[in-house]
This record gives C-alpha cells, structure tokens and sequence, in this order.
C-alpha cells in the first residue's frame, strides 16, 4: 500500500482490482456450491462461512451477493459468490 | 510615454507629468493622437523585476515575512518584531533604508494587507500613513474600485449604485453574499478595512545571473549564440553550479530599441555541459525570431539538479526511489501512457469488495 497522495483519481487512468471473475460452478440438490470448474473440475470439501450482500439498490442494476468460503478438496480456500439477480457464479478474492 | 506590448498591440504603460489625459492601457495611436510629440520608451519589464527582487532581497533582510505581491508592491509583516522596530517610526526607517530613494516609495501601516495597501496608496511620495483603530471613516469615500476582487463583481457594484467602500459596508452580509456568492463576504470584509489574508513569502531558489553587452548590435542568431556560450562558459568555469546540472534556464535579450524578448527553456535531465544548452539556445532563437538588432544577452539559471546516477548520497533508499520513479517517468513517455500502477483505497469500508482499492498510475 502507497501513502495516499490526496489526488483525485481519474476515471480514465485507474484500473479497478479484485474484480468478480465468472466461474461454473456445480450445485447441488439445495442449491449450494458442490464443485468448481476453473477449467478443472474441483470439488467443494466444506462451506466455511456464507453470507449475503445486497448494495446499491437505488441503481440501475443493483447489487444482490450470495458468498461462500469453500474449502476444496485440494485444500485451497477460494470465495465464490452466486448473483442472485443474473443468477450466475463468480470467484472473488478476499 | 512608456509602453509595452501586449501581443501584438502596444500598449501605454505610464507617462510623464503633463501627459495626464492618458491612461494606463490606452493603445499607443490613440495616445499619440493626443500628444504626437510625446517620447516613446519601450517598458523593460524583466530589469522592472531584477530591481524590485533586489528591493525584496533587501526588504528580507528587515523581516523574514516579506511578500512581492505584484511588481512595485510589496508586504512586509510585522508580527512579533516589536522589540526590533518598537514603534512605527523604526519600521519606516527600515523600510526606507531597505528602498533606493529614486523611488520614493509610499508606504502604509495597518492591521492587513488591503488596509495597508490602501494607506500606502494615501500617503505622499516618500512618505506614509499610518491605519490603525477604527479606519471606517478613512474608507468610506474611497471608490470601490480599490477593492481587489474580479472586475466582473466591481462592475455589478457600480450597476448597483454601490459607488464607495462605505456604501458598501454598510449593507448586510445576506444581500451580499446572495449576489456575489463566496466573494461577497470578502467584499464586505474588506470594505470595512478588515483582511485577514496571509502573507505569501517568496519561494527561496538559487539564481544564477550573468549578461553581456555585444559589441555591436546584431541579428546574427551566430553572434548571439557565441555570446551565450562565452556566458555559459563564465558560469561553468565558476564554482557557483557545485556540481550541479542546469534545469531551468531564462534566456534574455534586449534589442537596440530596449524591446525585451525572453523564452523558458526547461531541461528534461540536469543539462551539464555547455554543448547540451547550446543546441536547445539555438533551436528557442530560431523558433521565436528576435524584435529587433540584439545589443545585451542575458541568462538566468533558476533551477539547478544533480544528473540522475551521479548524486552521492548517504540516503541511498531516497536515491533509489528517485532512480525508480525516473525510469518509470521515461518508460511512459516511450509507451505514450502509463505502465507501472500502485495500489490506492478507494473506498477501503465499502462491502463490495471490488470498490475497496483501484490501480492508480504512480505519475499520479
């Protein structure tokens, strides 16, 4: 982390981090994450925590989250979260 | 009558008694409509600046506070040297000992700057006046055109009837603010006689100065660029550069007619040598021709630089940051855009965890 140099950003020069990657993911019979393709196919061992997120309701598309902390098979924590609105699945980091 | 120029019109900038029907900025046909037989002199602004910034070098010398608000008006503060000038006499003798009396500078004491300024204005040549208690009745027949704020506000106060400070005073700060927005709590305030705005010191930079008569006047661009290179070499060959580079140059010359031409050359990397200089001299005198036959040159160094790589410094972190943040600056310009980012928040409480932190071009 930098010193915050008190600038302005800029819209068109800043890039944003830890944006929402689309994944698949395999649910199973309740709807919950049962593995994950990234392309290989990696199965969900446990769900660690959940919770959901809803932001941004006065837009236009608001904000509707469903998270997950998975721990897969291998070991590996990931964070995943369903779009309860687009009904899709994404990766995101911490 | 003197003039100057101000892009391609000539303009009247002061006048000799007698010549009192002229104004200040009145195009020089129009004046010389009026007095034909007026004597021209052509304004040199650059040696107007060399002698007041010799006036504020002597100025700081009496107090540390000492702001060069325009060209011929200067503030002096006062605060806490009461036991070096104990009353007002001893702050007049300084400040007269500090000004050539060819100048006969006017000079004004009060409790800020506007006050200050206006009881300068008041006082006679040589002299001054001193502003302190209630100064209302001393402002409110001055016109408001004293007060400095936009032209734009002064014009919608004389649209309004609103001719004298004191007329302007004494209207409420509500009415005012609502017409003038921000500017009219200052026209107000100011209308009373009361200023708080600090005073800006000078930025402190190391000049190096030095000018040459030629021998002849001349439009040769060779004549005047070996002039430049013997000033050049006269200030290399001294030991005021110690070891620094050239970052910033003025370069001045003075035409037989006492018209000024001057350019800015600003160097990418400290220049350290004579050769680096010359050819951008010669490219800025062949791009911006000369007024007339040149008869004095002049340089003015006013930002000098180690050359990247060379500085010896026990801070060898510092070094290295500036050598990164360097090569950064020079792997944009080649790419035409940013390349390296850092991390900045964004909104570091926000629950979207996209929004937290962005990438930010470190020039920024």
């Amino acid at each position: 982390m930098v010193e915050d140099t008190g600038k302005t950003l800029r819209a068109d020069t800043y890039k944003p981090v830890n944006t929402p990657e689309e994944v698949r993911v395999e649910e199973n019979a309740s709807g919950l994450p049962a593995a994950v393709r990234t392309p290989r196919r990696r199965a969900i061992a446990a769900i660690e925590d959940r919770w959901r997120l809803d932001d941004e309701w006065w837009r236009s598309e608001p904000l509707s989250r469903l998270y997950y902390s998975v721990l897969l098979a291998s070991g590996e924590k990931m964070v995943l979260f369903k779009d309860l609105i687009g009904g899709r699945w994404y990766r995101q980091g911490e | 009558m003197v003039t100057s120029t101000v892009g391609s019109q000539k303009l009247v900038l002061d006048y000799a008694s007698g010549l009192e029907d002229l104004q200040p900025g009145m195009p020089i046909q129009q004046a010389l409509a009026r007095h034909d037989d007026a004597r021209l002199v052509q304004a040199d602004i650059p040696y107007y600046w060399t002698a007041f910034n010799e006036i504020l070098d002597a100025l700081e010398q009496r107090s540390p506070l000492v702001e060069g608000a325009d060209l011929g008006c200067a503030y002096v503060g006062l605060d806490g040297m009461q036991l070096i000038y104990p009353d007002d006499d001893a702050v007049i003798k300084a400040v007269r000992g500090a000004v050539p009396d060819i100048y006969k500078p006017r000079m004004g004491i009060a409790g800020g700057k506007f006050p200050a300024y206006l009881a300068a204005l008041h006082s006679p040549p040589g002299g001054y006046r001193v502003l302190t208690g209630d100064i209302r009745a001393f402002l409110e027949e001055l016109p408001c055109d004293v007060l400095p704020v936009s032209a734009k506000s002064r014009d919608k106060l004389h649209d309004f009837g609103m001719h004298t400070l004191g007329k302007v005073s004494g209207l409420p700060a509500g009415p005012l603010q609502s017409q003038f927005g921000p500017e009219g709590r200052t026209i107000r305030e100011l209308a009373r006689g009361r200023d708080d705005t600090p005073l800006y010191p000078r930025m402190m930079e190391e000049i190096i100065e030095e000018n040459a008569t030629l021998p002849s006047v001349t439009v040769s661009l060779e004549a005047i660029l070996a002039a430049v290179e013997a000033l050049l070499i006269r200030i290399f060959s001294g030991s005021r550069l110690k070891g620094r580079g050239v970052r910033s140059l003025n370069l001045w010359t003075r035409s037989w007619s006492a018209e000024s031409w001057e350019r800015v050359i600003q160097f990418k990397e400290p220049a350290m040598d004579i050769k680096g200089i010359i050819s951008r001299v010669r490219r800025a005198l062949e791009d911006y021709p000369q007024p007339g036959p040149v008869e004095q040159v002049g340089l003015k160094i006013n930002r000098l630089g180690y050359p990247g790589g060379r500085q010896n410094s026990l801070f060898s972190d510092i070094r290295a940051q500036d050598h990164l943040a360097e090569d950064i600056r020079q792997l944009e310009l080649r790419q035409g855009g940013p390349q390296v980012y850092k991390l900045k928040e964004v909104e570091p409480w926000s629950r979207i965890p996209e929004r937290r932190y962005a990438l930010t071009p470190t020039s920024q």
